[in-house]
């Protein structure tokens, strides 16, 4: 089997453009014509894998589809117009009205209030545990519990629940493990071999790469038996593992049209090729400015599972051998401290985005959790004293000292 | 014997082929992706080994990575 880098550059080569193109075309096109009627009746009734509207399919956007399954190992990719359209769609797809779903508070400012707040309004019941504790886990989860959800690495609070160990859990009682592997993606973080059967990534972010566009991905690794799911049960016998990617792309994708456009795919598919070169860079680079600030005076805490001393370090290490990905938190004294540093740094941008090729910083608490009160941000673990920066892939020197001129402003 | 294969009439030289067997002579496209409906039900993926086609039967080799537009 070649290797990531290789993968990722040339893709699954069964699937050649019609002109040889090198590069796969983008098709950016939202009808495909068909020569009869009876062609169209076939593409219609699923005997041809013709494309023949874009909300449903469409050849670069299944090209990028089917590189993200190869770098994966997935049964089945679904890409959407973000991240938070793939876990809306997935759980629109495992669960319905007086379902439960049990994950932790340690979630991203959206996720949670999609859960809390959107899901919930149609019914679903959002169980909060501690992801540690799998005596807890095993507690919450009852008849009509649909999945267990968590973050590869929570954002922003860096903690690594250990996947496997969730897993084991989840599948003792007959429920999947959803992972948002958005910080960690399939380079870092090969679901499959660890127990998740469905995966979440927003490709706004390192697959992305130059942060040109929005984009979010399903991975279904084949792994679940989905006659545990009564929703799809049926399904399950007529279809096999295949039962949740079907019910998406027959239902709840073309249904609710969150689909990714052609030109997003064919830029995606671009910061693909690179995505390991820049991975690794970012990982270098995170881990020489977590031990910078974990050893400044002015910093009161650093959090990134790459550090020897973080108390996620062992678990990271297993679940992420190639590294913990670019994402780190720190706490300086005061919000006051905290705008002071964000508004003195020179080379680091202000901006909301993770995983860009610029090493960013933002105050998660004023920022992406501002909706909820200070009680419930210290239940997030959001503190007014957080900052959360996205390393980039820069030159460490310069990152490091810009970081060290905002920390004397 | 005489199936109908995806809506066309097709001459095998069998009598009687299991749906694995018809799968892989057909050389159907993504075998692991494709769905099966024998003679109008969708058929279970663990029974395409036990399932047999005969004369006259009808079978659908389906996919539901594309089409189904408006």
């Amino acid at each position: 089997m070649p290797g990531f880098a290789t993968l990722a550059v040339n893709g699954p080569r069964d699937d050649r453009d019609p002109h040889h193109s090198l590069r796969y075309p983008l098709y950016d096109s939202v009808a495909f014509e068909f020569g009869s009627a009876k062609e169209i009746e076939n593409a219609f009734l699923g005997r041809a894998t013709s494309h023949s509207y874009s909300r449903t399919s469409n050849p670069t956007v299944t090209d990028f589809e089917k590189r993200i399954a190869l770098l994966s190992g997935a049964q089945g990719v679904v890409a959407v117009s973000s991240g938070m359209a793939a876990i809306a769609n997935v759980f629109l797809a495992l669960a319905g009205q007086g379902d439960n779903i049990v994950t932790t508070k340690y979630l991203f400012g959206n996720t949670y209030s999609l859960f809390t707040r959107t899901l919930a309004r149609w019914g679903l019941e959002v169980r909060f545990a501690d992801l540690s504790n799998q005596a807890e886990v095993s507690s919450l989860i009852d008849g009509n519990t649909r999945a267990v959800f968590a973050e590869s690495i929570a954002n922003p609070q860096m903690v690594v629940f250990d996947l496997e160990e969730l897993a084991r859990t989840a599948h003792v009682k007959g429920v999947p493990l959803v992972v948002d592997s958005t910080v960690s993606t399939p380079y870092l973080f090969r679901g499959k071999d660890h127990g998740a059967d469905i995966e979440v990534v927003s490709s706004t972010k390192y697959i992305s790469g130059g942060a040109t566009v929005v984009g979010g991905v399903i991975l279904d690794n084949g792994i679940f038996n989905w006659k545990q799911n009564p929703h799809l049960a049926e399904d399950a016998a007529k279809f096999g593992p295949l039962a949740f990617y079907i019910r998406l792309r027959r239902e709840v994708y073309r249904n609710v049209g969150a689909c990714m456009a052609p030109h997003s795919a064919w830029l995606q598919t671009l910061g693909l090729e690179t995505l390991q070169l820049r991975i690794d860079r970012s990982c270098g680079n995170t881990l020489i400015v977590a031990k910078y600030l974990e050893n400044h005076p002015k910093v009161k805490a650093a959090y990134y599972p790459g550090l020897e001393n973080s108390p996620w370090h062992s678990v990271a290490a297993r679940l992420f051998p190639r590294g913990c990905g670019g994402l780190l938190a720190f706490r300086l004294e005061s919000r006051e401290a905290s705008f002071r540093f964000i508004d003195a740094l020179k080379l680091v941008h202000r901006a909301t985005n993770l995983s860009d090729n610029k090493t960013l910083a933002i105050h998660p608490a004023s920022t992406i959790y501002c909706d909820y009160t200070p009680e419930d941000r210290e239940v997030f673990a959001v503190p007014d004293t957080l900052i959360r920066l996205s390393v980039g892939i820069e030159d460490a020197p310069d990152i490091v000292a810009d970081l060290e001129q905002a920390l004397e402003a | 014997m005489v199936l109908t294969v995806n809506g066309e009439r097709k001459d095998f030289v069998q009598e009687v082929l299991s749906v694995s067997v018809l799968i892989a002579q057909l050389k159907v496209q993504d075998p692991e992706m494709v769905s099966v409906q024998f003679n109008g039900e969708f058929l279970d993926r663990a029974n395409y080994g036990s399932t047999t086609v005969k004369n006259g039967d009808e079978i659908d080799f389906l996919y539901f990575m594309g089409g189904g537009a408006r």
